[in-house]
């Protein structure tokens, strides 16, 4: 930042011939790995047009790219709510909630993502549609029938893999923003909570209207980042075959045998989308950072 | 017993923080448009007490009343109670994610469910109060320290309060910016408000209060007018601690 801002005080009083001594500055910070990251790009769209058998691949493996993207946005997305309310449990002053909330979060962080999505998938699922039954089977037997019924018929079986997916997903995600939200109260100074709570706020109004709109803003990096991770470990569930884009490179390649063209493909797919929405966060980052210099 | 006139009555109040007893049995009865100023060395129970009447502490033994109402043990009133005092800050804490207007009428509109063009009026009433009006759509950041605590003070203002409550309003501005909160405060106090002053300025003191109360160790040592306490202090803490605060 510091370095940015002298380079461009400096461009300003300079004259346009440049000397050596800024050339080289120029060059050095140069970010050249842009250059080579093009240049993936490029080649792999070269090979695409030219090859038919990467324009093969593409055009299968390309299929998946809407199941990645929806399993990662419906899975961030209820991560988010998930997240924001185990932060908010994390800090309160029940105990009960406090302890559920580490509780939570701790059992997550210690297992593997890949060992979680089974377990969820396979146990968490089945496990919970089974406490639904019970649920349904105590409705009815107080006589609410219309909300007894759907419990009662709802079968472990019919729930489908890409929901046990984003199941995984978010649950798993859930506890990493819950972090992220805690960290971002936290990180917000007791006298803002004070004053609200002086003014007569409750602490869930001081929570809504005080705390949290400077928190969030205060994460939206971090949040922003977590999207992008979400996206990468989204690829894991194809573990459980549903078909998001490296299933479908799986199998490709398993029929055709062309492996290299699979999964070159399918690399350079995530990595154009990870670094569209990379670039994206870098931008919300500077906008939160010019507001707060304004502000 | 609680005759109207009273505003505040702390009635043996003890606060501990584990051990450490912060507030050792303190009583103090502050009529309606007193100004009271409490002073005395760092660490003496000041800003515990301050708290204590706003419950921001939880007092752990004693009573506090304000008019007619307990505030102890008073779970359910305690937000509506609150919005009845206005609390301003050593460090100003304005919501710096809100504008000026913003941060002066935003308790009104979701504490006290006043609509937002009502509420607006008020915190410009106020905002000229202080001489502040002109930075109404500036952000807190924008402004300067005593600037800024001016528009805390609006903002304690806005919820016409019985009471106002001060911690060190002045100790964190530049000396050039003190004197233009200190007008406020005079102000306030020549218009009859209640308040209730933690401060160093002794010049403050010697013009507005009524009286001036000096804590040591969490207790009240002595409470006198300040013509009294400043000429001829009875006690030798007192005594001490003037000599130490007007040496410099
Ligand atoms: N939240 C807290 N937790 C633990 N101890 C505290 C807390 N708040 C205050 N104390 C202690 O209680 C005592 C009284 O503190 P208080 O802030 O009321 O003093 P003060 O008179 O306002 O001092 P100062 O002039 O430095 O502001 C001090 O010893 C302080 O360290
Ligand atoms: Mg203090």
């Amino acid at each position: 930042m510091a370095v940015k801002e002298t380079i461009e005080a400096k461009q300003q009083i300079a004259s346009p011939q440049l000397t050596g001594a800024e050339i080289r500055e120029k060059i050095r910070l140069f970010p050249w790995w842009t250059v080579g990251l093009i240049g993936v790009f490029v080649l792999t769209a070269h090979l695409i047009l030219t090859r038919p058998s990467y324009q093969d691949a593409f055009n299968f493996i390309r299929a998946g790219v809407g199941v990645t993207v929806q399993t990662t946005l419906v899975a961030y997305g209820i991560a988010l709510v998930l997240g924001l309310f185990t932060g908010l449990g994390r800090i309160s002053h029940n105990i009960v909630i406090q302890n559920l909330g580490t509780l939570y979060v701790e059992l997550i962080r210690g297992i593997p993502m890949l060992v979680l999505i089974f377990f969820i998938a396979f146990v968490g699922v089945p496990a919970g549609v089974g406490l639904l039954n019970q649920i349904g089977e105590w409705f009815s037997q107080i006589g609410l029938q219309l909300i007894a019924q759907p419990l009662i018929q709802l079968e472990n079986s019919s729930v489908p893999m890409t929901t046990r997916a984003i199941i995984a997903l978010s649950v798993t995600y859930g506890a990493f923003q819950a972090e992220i939200f805690r960290a971002g109260i936290q990180s917000i100074g007791r006298g803002q909570m004070e004053a609200a709570r002086a003014q007569g706020m409750t602490y869930w109004q001081a929570m809504r209207f005080i705390i949290l709109p400077q928190a969030i803003r205060n994460v939206l990096p971090a949040l922003g980042n977590d999207f992008v991770s979400m996206l990468k470990d989204s690829s894991l569930v194809s573990v459980l075959a549903v078909r998001d884009i490296t299933q479908i490179a799986k199998l490709y390649a398993g029929r055709s045998f062309q492996y290299q063209e699979a999964y070159v493909t399918l690399a350079v797919l995530y990595l154009m989308m990870t670094v569209v929405l990379s670039a994206l966060v870098k931008w919300i980052e500077r906008r939160v950072r010019q507001d707060e210099r304004n502000a | 017993m609680n005759a109207t006139h009273e505003m505040i009555q702390v009635i043996n109040l003890r606060k501990k923080f584990g051990r450490l007893v912060a507030l050792d049995g303190v009583n103090l009865t502050v009529r309606r448009g007193q100004v009271i100023v409490i002073i005395g060395p760092s660490g003496s129970g000041k800003s515990t007490l301050l708290r204590c009447i706003n419950h921001l502490e939880t007092p752990t033994e004693g009573e506090i009343w304000i008019e007619r109402q307990k505030i102890t043990g008073n779970q359910r009133q305690l937000n509506a109670i609150r919005s009845q005092i206005g609390m301003v800050f050593q460090h100003f804490n304005l919501y710096p994610h809100l504008t000026v207007l913003e941060n002066v009428t935003l308790a009104q509109r979701i504490v006290r469910k006043i609509p937002k063009s009502q509420a607006e009026a008020i915190a410009m009433h106020h905002l000229e109060r202080v001489g502040i009006a002109d930075k109404a759509r500036f952000y807190p950041a924008q402004l300067s320290g005593g600037q800024q605590q001016r528009v805390a003070i609006a903002r304690a203002l806005a919820q016409d309060p019985k009471i106002m409550l001060f911690d060190e309003p002045t100790s964190a501005l530049d000396p050039e910016m003190i004197k233009e909160v200190l007008d406020v405060m005079l102000n306030l106090a020549e218009e009859g408000i209640t308040m209730v002053v933690v401060t160093h300025e002794m010049g403050f003191a010697r013009a507005a209060a009524d009286e001036v109360i000096f804590m040591d160790y969490g207790k009240i040592i002595e409470r006198a007018t300040p013509e009294v306490f400043f000429s001829q202090p009875a006690h030798e803490r007192s005594r001490a601690f003037l000599s130490q605060i007007l040496s410099h």
